[in-house]
């Protein structure tokens, strides 16, 4: 029962996680969101890290950039750790109502663009 | 729009102009461009491998004016049909592609490699499909088309890498 219901959520979840990856559509670029708060749980993963935030009114899952982009610039597993207070800049998921991707992010003090 | 600031103003102007916004917010555009880009590229780089290839000394049994004329036209048509996707994919997000390092790299390997087709590989092969078998290719027709083959493989991986730089 728990591997059907996981390999469902898995399903369902996959073309969700590729539009994610590789579009455009599905983000509501039209309007600029910040969301601003403490990172609940961190996942420094491929093909994009992912953090969720918990911002006053909800908490956000925050789609970040793949991995070696992050490190390239400076943004390493230990800036997007659980705890940190984070600002991220970008756009509402269209199809997810928590979801949104960054753009820019900003920690300690430290602005990192995702794109 | 967040435009990365320090990227040319001509840039910034054209990922701000309608034609971007309407890329990135179509459902859409953007997954056909890159559908697109990709078909593409497999006609151009197949093509192009063929007559490179050519040029190294493949296909010695097939007269080689039966190769050059169908495979130029395929490049040509993938060619055509990448620059027209590449356009759109980057007018979605010219300013942060145009400062992208891999990105840059990408674009002098393609200008080098277009140079190198019109100034050398081209005309070698035109040479090769007019005179028809067993035609001994200068030795610097087979380096060109040696580095034609490298060139457009390390234009394929750049382009598959922007996303991860």
């Amino acid at each position: 029962m728990h591997k059907t219901l996981g390999l469902m959520a898995l399903l369902v979840a996959t073309p969700a996680a590729v539009l994610a990856h590789h579009g455009w559509g599905s983000y509501d670029a039209s309007r600029t969101i910040t969301v601003q708060g403490p990172i609940q749980s961190s996942s420094y993963g491929n093909p994009h890290a992912t953090i969720t935030v918990k911002a006053a009114e909800k908490v956000w899952t925050v789609t970040l950039a793949p991995v070696s982009r992050m490190q390239a610039r400076g943004a390493s597993a230990e800036l997007v750790a659980v705890g940190k207070t984070v600002k991220a800049e970008g756009y509402a998921s269209k199809a997810e109502p928590n979801e949104m991707r960054a753009e820019r992010i900003t920690v300690d003090g430290k602005t990192v663009e995702m794109r | 729009m967040l435009v990365l600031a320090e990227a040319p103003q001509l840039l910034i102007a054209l990922e701000q102009s309608a034609l971007g916004a309407a890329i990135r917010q179509s459902v859409w555009a953007y997954p056909v461009a890159n559908v697109g880009h990709i078909v593409a590229l497999t006609l151009f780089a197949g093509s192009v491998a063929i007559m490179d290839l050519q040029l190294l000394g493949a296909f010695a049994a097939t007269p080689p004016a039966a190769i050059v004329r169908p495979a130029r036209i395929m490049a040509m048509l993938g060619l055509g049909l990448m620059a027209l996707t590449g356009f759109m994919l980057f007018a979605a997000e010219a300013s942060h592609v145009a400062m992208n390092r891999v990105f840059q790299v990408k674009a002098g390997l393609i200008t080098l490699g277009i140079l190198n087709a019109l100034l050398i590989a081209g005309p070698a092969l035109s040479a090769l499909g007019a005179t028809g078998a067993n035609m001994v290719v200068p030795a610097r027709a087979r380096a060109a088309a040696a580095l034609s083959l490298a060139i457009w493989i390390s234009v394929t991986a750049c382009g598959r890498l922007i996303a991860y730089l």
